[in-house]
């Protein structure tokens, strides 16, 4: 890590944010890429989100509420405790700036993409629940700055982090009441469709 | 010949908030209750989907949910002595239809009335004395006091989950709330709405002049909320389309979002949409009502017998049903005999558009339909009006409601309405204008009221309302006042260029000013001047109950929803603890 401070910060965002996500900084944050990776698809597995294109706004956001504590997680705390406020916007215009790429999905059965399909775009009556691109926008492209994008994003952490919404580990006014009405079925289902829906500009 | 169906318990006709309520409380009771409505079927989930519900052309401009006026329009003239014409199309006000009523494309702005509102007559003689009303005015109390209604006010507005802070806790004053507002019971269901940068810089003038801001009441939730109905709403997203739109979040209180859910799974209650009611049937004595008579969407014609009607169709259609079924003898200005169609009131509107600094981005897109802040120091009686010769107010909100592409686009006196100059004056006033809303009262006066039209007929054979209104010259000479006070705020703020525009008369149909038509068939202690008694009821056809802003002698300077609510529980109770264990006349 020393070799790091030998030269001086860049001082422009983007080059700035571009070098703490491949080195860290010395104030104990670990690279980025090291789970996200440089391109910002992070590393397939689904137990990191994609970040790349993700509208800066919200992933600003995101690592102060992880800072300060009021998103929890284990590995993302004491990142963001490491990064100072001009390295969190950096980090994020960074990731920003990126173009998503679409990546192969998991085969699954074409029923729960179309159910998830259904509660994406109309919702459930029954369970008294919205859809979800009324807020995430149509296919999932997000509505920014606050709402992030859900197409092409991994099912798994999808899946996840809708659990946490449920759990009330992660918090969300908005999320809040959709989290809990969910079957558990249902979480699967939508995860599954956004998984395969298409970024606009993905290439 | 139409078919007989079944005998009901009850009918409803028009299921909007006081339809839905009112046939929960009955089917709770154990009645069985059919509910007519005229309209569609339609719920939050499939039919207020973004992004296809914020299509402004077909709901704003084409005006997708109202009435429509190729079936069933109404006549108006300015003048009792004018011959009507038919209106073709909705501005002035906006007549909604189908599952829901007007309550799915309100703005959500939940108030309640003064103290002084429901005595308002006697209020006024007493701090003016009575020579000090326009001899045209004809204002009255309403049989009910504000005391009486204040329970009912709070169950509707935890019902609703109004968003809001209490200035006045049981007689007390409290900080950050309305001060001037009458004594609530308890606190607001939820906190208020964030402040939009508008209402911000009118906060800070309003109070520099020694006025008492705050914010709105609305019916856009602030945070989840769970309603004594079991059902949970969610948090607004701010997005600007609220009036004339459903909503898609399950954020604004509706009948879809607080009771139908409830209502439908009561296997005592029947839904029947598309269902035209073509009049209210009597017995021969004419003093009972024995059902009603409706048609379907495929033209037959059908007789629903029941024992207690309620009329819950909307200020307007009430009024005309009672006037089509020969229910209370209809008003005649001229002897001043009658009192169907009698004291009809509306709102009188105006706005300030306050032009400020090209450095001042207001950001009005991010709006909901009730997050604008207000003073109320000039509402109805809140001030002292002994030397300026008129009666009642307005309450002065800024703040959008909007800022969507097709209706807003704000440019200074003097701008070409088209081309260039236009376009550029546009661009640089959109996100720099904050446009001051005054809801002023209406007065009740002797030549205003609704009556059936002797010419033009609906798409079922029946004779349309025609409505006489305009402006009384009190309500005129009120409007310049306060809106006078209005741009005095808005030059304190900063503004370039305040216009200064007080609602002027004619009264025009051809511009949109407000959907709170009351009066027609109010309330009163009074046969000889009142349609219904203190509870709703119909003072000639006791099972007969009229439920609407058509029961107000007179309109305040809030907007009605908020009162309709606190009405519409008042006569539940009044039915389930008075009527149905006694049928017959309650007062």
């Amino acid at each position: 890590m020393s070799y790091s401070t030998a030269r001086p910060a860049p001082t422009d965002p983007l080059q700035l944010g571009a070098q703490i996500v491949a080195q860290g900084t010395t104030n104990g944050a670990i690279a980025c890429a090291r789970c996200h990776g440089f391109d910002g698809q992070a590393d397939g597995s689904g137990a990191f989100p994609k970040l790349a294109g993700q509208f800066p706004q919200y992933l600003a956001k995101q690592l102060r509420a992880y800072a300060s504590g009021t998103r929890q997680n284990a590995l993302m705390q004491p990142i963001a405790k490491g990064l100072k406020d001009a390295e969190i916007d950096s980090v994020a215009q960074y990731y920003a700036s990126l173009h998503p790429s679409t990546l192969a999905s998991r085969p699954v059965a074409a029923q729960l993409v179309a159910r998830g399909k259904q509660l994406a775009k109309l919702g459930d009556l029954k369970l008294r629940v919205q859809a979800c691109e009324s807020c995430h926008g149509p296919n999932g492209q997000g509505e920014p700055p606050a709402v992030p994008y859900l197409a092409g994003q991994y099912s798994h952490y999808i899946d996840v982090q809708i659990q946490m919404f449920r759990q009330g580990i992660r918090t969300s006014q908005q999320m809040q009441d959709p989290a809990h009405s969910l079957r558990e079925q249902d979480i699967a289902a939508v995860a599954a469709y956004f998984e395969r829906a298409s970024r606009n500009g993905a290439k | 010949m139409p078919q007989t169906l079944k005998e009901v318990d009850v009918v409803v006709i028009g299921v909007g908030f006081a339809g839905s309520i009112l046939a929960k409380e009955l089917a709770a009771y154990g009645l069985k209750v059919v509910g007519l409505e005229r309209g569609h079927s339609r719920h939050s989930v499939p039919d207020f989907q973004a992004p296809a519900i914020h299509d402004e052309l077909k709901y704003s401009v084409r005006k997708g949910m109202m009435q429509d006026v190729t079936r069933e329009a109404m006549t108006f003239r300015n003048q009792h002595r004018e011959v009507a014409l038919p209106m073709r199309q909705w501005e002035a006000f906006l007549p909604g239809t189908g599952l829901g009523g007007c309550g799915v494309h309100w703005n959500g702005q939940a108030w309640r009335y003064q103290v002084a509102d429901f005595i308002y007559k006697s209020h006024v003689e007493e701090r003016y004395g009575k020579k000090f009303l326009d001899p045209d005015l004809r204002i009255q109390d309403w049989g009910v006091t504000y005391q009486e209604m204040e329970p009912y006010y709070d169950r509707f507005e935890y019902l609703l989950g109004v968003c809001g802070k209490a200035g006045n806790l049981n007689g007390k004053v409290e900080q950050g709330g309305n001060p001037l507002e009458a004594p609530r019971s308890r606190e607001y269901p939820n906190p208020p709405m964030k402040e939009q940068y508008a209402g911000a810089l009118f906060r800070k003038a309003a109070t520099d002049l020694g006025y008492h801001p705050f914010l709105q009441p609305s019916a856009n939730m602030t945070r989840p909320y769970t309603n004594p109905e079991g059902l949970t709403l969610n948090p607004c997203a701010y997005c600007g389309f609220c009036e004339r739109y459903g909503c898609e979040h399950f954020a604004k209180a509706s009948p879809q979002t607080v009771i139908l859910p409830v209502l439908m799974k009561n296997t005592n209650f029947e839904l029947r949409t598309e269902s035209q009611v073509l009049r209210i049937n009597l017995d021969s004595s004419g003093k009972k009502a024995t059902g009603v008579n409706y048609m379907d969407a495929q033209g037959r014609e059908f007789e629903q017998p029941a024992g207690l009607v309620l009329l819950t169709a909307f200020a307007l259609n009430d009024v005309r049903m009672l006037l089509l079924s020969g229910i209370g003898e209809p008003y005649d200005p001229v002897t001043e005999k009658g009192v169907v169609g009698r004291n009809y009131a509306y709102q009188t509107q105006s706005y300030v558009p306050a032009f400020l600094k090209e450095d001042i981005h207001l950001n009005s897109f991010m709006a909901a339909g009730a997050s604008g802040t207000v003073i109320d120091d000039f509402s109805v009686d809140n001030f002292d009006h002994s030397a300026l010769g008129f009666i009642g107010g307005c309450y002065v909100l800024c703040g959008s409601t909007n800022a969507r592409p097709i209706e807003f686009h704000p440019t200074p006196p003097g701008t070409p309405r088209w081309g260039r100059q236009w376009k550029d004056a546009v661009r640089r006033h959109y996100n720099h204008t904050a446009i001051f809303n005054l809801s002023g009262s209406s007065s009740a006066s002797r030549w205003n009221y609704l009556s059936l039209d002797p010419t033009y007929r609906d798409a079922w054979g029946l004779p349309l309302l025609r409505m006489t209104f305009d402006f009384p010259e009190n309500d005129l000479r009120m409007s310049r006042y306060v809106t006078n006070k209005a741009s005095e705020i808005a030059r304190r703020m900063g503004a370039t260029t305040v216009v200064d525009e007080p609602r002027t008369g004619p009264f025009t149909t051809t511009t949109y000013q407000s959907t709170h038509n009351t009066g027609g068939a109010i309330m009163g202690s009074d046969p000889a001047t009142s349609v219904v008694n203190r509870y709703c009821q119909a003072w000639d056809v006791p099972n007969v109950f009229v439920v609407g802003a058509c029961n107000y002698p007179q309109n305040s300077s809030y907007n009605p929803t908020g009162t309709l609510g606190a009405l519409i529980y008042w006569t539940a109770d009044a039915l389930k603890s008075r009527y149905l264990k006694r049928p017959g006349p309650l007062a």
